[in-house]
Formats: C-alpha cells, sequence, structure tokens
C-alpha cells in the first residue's frame, strides 16, 4: 500500500494536533499554566498552528539529522513552543558545541594576540 | 614564484612572533578582580565537582553529565547522548542542552551574559556549563566546558574540559572563547534553588518551563523560593498558585492568585484562575464576581478560550448551588 507524501504529511500534521488536545486536557484542568501568563505579552503571536509546524519541522530535521524515531518522540517531547521555535529556525546552523579540535587552535592563539596587544578589545562593551 | 611564497611567509612568522614578543611585553590589567562582585572570596575551586571525560565530539553530553550530577541528579555521560547529542551536527544545541535538566527534575537557568554572573554562582558554589568558540565567526568551532573556579590572584579560572580533569585558564583567554560563543552559561538548579546572580524573570520563566513536566510538589518549591526572594512578583505568586491547585489545596491557590491581583489588578490570567479556584471551592458566586469585570472580547487566545470556560463552568454551578456557604467561601481575599 503507498500513500502520497501529502496524505503522510496531513496524517503527521493531525495526529501531532490530536496527541496535543489529549495533553493540553489532562495537563491543566481550570487553571492557565503560569508558561503561557509569562509569555503570553512577549509571544503573542505563538499560535497553537504555528507551534505544530514548529514541532513537525524539528522532527523532519532530527531524522535526516540521524536520530531513530523514538528518540526523535522523547526529545520533541520534551521541549516547550518556544524551544520548538528557535530549532525549527535554526537548528542547521546553531553552535553545536562538539570537540575542542586543536588544529584551530592555531586561529585561536591569534585571537588571543590580537586581543592581548590590545588590536582587538572585545571587553569594551562590559 | 617560489621565492616570493617563501618572502611572503617569512613576512608572517615575522610579524606573528612580533606580536607574541609584543604580547610578553603588554601586561593588560588583571580581569577577575575587575569583576570581582561585592562579597564574593577572592579564590574558589569547587573540588568536589564530578568529572567525566569526553568521547569524540560529546562534550555536551560530558558537561551536561558534570553539572546534574554535582546537584545531585542521577545520570552519566552514555545517558545523556540519546538526549542531547545530534549526529549530523557531531555537537549538541543550546536549546536542548537547556531542556534537557528539567528530565531530571531539575531548572535550568541561563546566565545573564556577563562575567560577575559566572563568578557570583561560583563563589555561592555552583559549577557553570559554558560554550566556548575557539574558531571565527564564519569558521566557528564550538565546545561546552564546565567551570569550577576561579583565583583573582592569578587570574586564572578553572574547568573539567574535554579528557581534562582540571584545566588552568588565563582570564583573558577565557573571555576570548566565551565572549565569541555569544557568553553563553547555564547553571542546574534543584527546585527550591535560586541563582545567586538571578534576574527575577529570566528565573520565572525556567520556572515556568520546569512546571510543566514537574509534580506539584516540585513546582511549589520552585515558586515558593521565588516568593520568598521576589514576593512582589505577581508571576511567582501565581506559579506558587497553580502548584497548590494542581495540589488540591484550593484555599491555597486562591490566596496566592489574589495576592497576584493585589500586585497587578489587570492580570487576567491570575483572575481566571482565582475564579476556577473560587469554583472549586463550591463558591461559584464569588467566582462569577471575579470574572464580572473582565473584557472576554478583548482578550487574545488561547486566555480567551479559557476564560469563557471557566465562566461556562461557574455558571452552570450558580444556578445548581446558589447557596454561598459562608464558612468555606472567604468573604475577603
Amino acid at each position: 500500500m503507498k500513500h502520497s507524501p501529502w496524505r503522510k504529511f496531513a496524517v503527521g500534521i493531525l495526529s501531532v494536533a490530536i496527541l496535543n488536545m489529549g495533553m493540553m486536557g489532562a495537563a491543566s484542568a481550570g487553571v492557565v499554566d503560569t508558561a503561557e501568563l509569562v509569555t503570553a505579552d512577549r509571544a503573542a503571536d505563538m499560535s497553537v498552528v504555528r507551534s505544530q509546524l514548529d514541532r513537525a519541522e524539528v522532527r523532519a530535521q532530527m531524522e535526516k539529522m540521524g536520530l531513530d524515531a523514538a528518540a526523535v518522540d522523547r526529545r520533541v517531547a520534551s521541549l516547550n513552543d518556544r524551544e520548538l521555535h528557535r530549532l525549527a529556525v535554526d537548528m542547521q546552523n546553531a553552535p553545536a558545541g562538539g570537540d575542542a579540535v586543536w588544529l584551530v587552535g592555531a586561529v585561536f592563539i591569534v585571537l588571543i594576540i590580537l586581543e592581548l596587544t590590545g588590536v582587538i578589545d572585545i571587553f569594551k562593551k562590559t | 614564484m617560489k621565492k616570493r611564497a617563501v618572502r611572503q611567509a617569512a613576512r608572517f612568522a615575522f610579524l606573528l612572533a612580533s606580536a607574541v614578543l609584543l604580547s610578553a611585553c603588554v601586561t593588560r590589567e588583571p580581569f577577575i578582580p575587575a569583576h570581582l562582585p561585592a562579597g564574593a572570596q577572592t579564590s574558589v575551586e569547587l573540588d568536589a565537582t564530578p568529572f567525566f571525560p569526553q568521547d569524540k565530539y560529546q562534550c555536551g553530553p560530558a558537561a551536561l553529565a558534570t553539572v546534574l550530577v554535582a546537584s545531585s541528579a542521577d545520570t552519566t555521560p552514555e545517558a545523556l547522548v540519546p538526549v542531547v547529542y545530534l549526529p549530523a551536527r557531531k555537537g549538541s544545541l543550546q536549546v536542548e542542552m537547556q531542556a534537557a535538566p528539567r528530565r531530571f527534575n531539575r531548572l535550568s537557568y541561563s546566565l545573564s551574559r556577563n562575567l560577575e554572573s559566572v563568578i557570583e554562582e561560583l563563589a555561592a558554589g555552583r559549577p557553570v556549563l559554558v560554550l566556548h568558540n575557539y574558531g571565527l565567526s564564519f569558521w566557528p568551532k564550538w565546545h561546552y566546558a564546565v567551570v569550577i573556579g576561579y583565583d583573582a590572584a592569578t587570574d586564572k579560572f578553572i574547568l573539567r574540559s574535554g579528557k581534562k580533569r582540571r584545566q588552568e585558564w588565563r582570564a583573558r583567554t577565557f573571555m576570548v572563547a566565551w565572549h565569541h560563543g555569544g557568553r553563553w552559561a547555564m547553571v542546574v538548579l534543584r527546585p527550591g534553588e535560586t541563582p545567586a546572580s538571578a534576574d527575577p524573570t529570566l528565573y520565572l520563566e525556567a520556572a515556568a518551563d520546569f512546571e510543566r513536566g514537574a509534580s506539584p510538589a516540585d513546582s511549589r518549591l520552585a515558586f515558593d523560593a521565588a516568593v520568598q526572594r521576589w514576593p512582589a512578583e505577581p508571576v511567582a505568586w501565581i506559579g506558587r498558585g497553580t502548584a497548590e491547585y494542581r495540589a488540591g489545596n484550593f484555599s491555597g491557590a486562591a490566596r496566592d492568585y489574589a495576592a497576584a491581583l493585589r500586585l497587578d489588578p489587570n492580570n487576567v490570567g491570575a483572575r481566571n484562575n482565582l475564579a476556577q479556584s473560587l469554583l472549586d471551592l463550591g463558591c461559584p458566586a464569588q467566582a462569577l464576581e471575579q470574572l464580572q469585570a473582565v473584557k472576554i472580547d478583548a482578550l487574545a487566545s488561547p486566555l480567551r478560550e479559557a476564560v469563557l470556560d471557566t465562566r461556562k463552568h461557574i455558571e452552570a454551578a450558580v444556578t445548581s448551588t446558589p447557596v454561598v456557604d459562608p464558612i468555606r467561601c472567604p468573604s475577603q481575599l
């Protein structure tokens, strides 16, 4: 049985939406979450639709980046809307801390020397 | 042709050598003493901080395990690899590093981007996770490490980093790498702890993120600490109220929401939650009174839906229990 990519996409979005509805109902019986009140004045554009699109985007990118489906589920579930949005926007280029490679250290040493000799001064701002 | 290349290389070497020599003569004033907050010790080393030597590319899980275990969470770098490591990026992203502690019942708090905050946390006994950049803006090399101490006399920071258990960094060198890494630093907190350098808004944001997955009791600890430290912040009271509500303590919740409203009478979220708590106490008449002045049409989603929903429930209850119980229903909030 073969499904069109469009159908897969639609089913994906829907299942996320349904899952979300379940979570909302269970999490707060009556009172509004503090998180919503903290961010309400700052990010009024945080719509439910956008957060679902963000979620789908992050999920797709994580799978592309070599994570298995179970890990992706857990990782996406542990992020809030704000975090999902940051990842959805910038997952390819955001700083990814990895190794302290000392090959590049050469470049770094030049930077430090420039700083020490006063050619550049990064601390002026503080 | 070949001669020219040699000449160029020689010229570069000469420039570099003179820069090195110059750096030996120029001593710029020490850094840590100038950024030492009032009252902080002149030297700190958090010896008890655990050390996990990192595997290839996995400074993220190693550094995160270091601060988590230091806050007595039970984990290892291996357990954190599937939580924060991204194979295709050969590293870990800040967003996930910050989200991960919540899985271990910890709050994560990003420090203000200045050295004073880092030093203040260290002086308060808390190791600080930092992001370094050893490359250039167009060719970055990112690395996570944990600062465990400083010494104002020698102007050095002490780190757990990579495969080194104890690494001393000259403060200026540290600052170059930290500055080019965006001056990002975070600490991990047990529920009930607030950072020494905390900004109330940033802390309350962290606590609100923590609330989502935490038990009512832990959530209460996190917001109660905020109420004690910043009693003028309405969100601190709202957060504690919500923790009380979730624990089934509706009168405690009503008291906290009412306190938030005294500080910020136009806070519709707090008013909605107060009305809901009064309803759960069995006081629908008073609950309705709270919502009467709210201009529902002017509200944005999803608060609008929440208030409409609360009002619907209250109205249903008013018709079925019209009698006000004077013992249960507080006359003064």
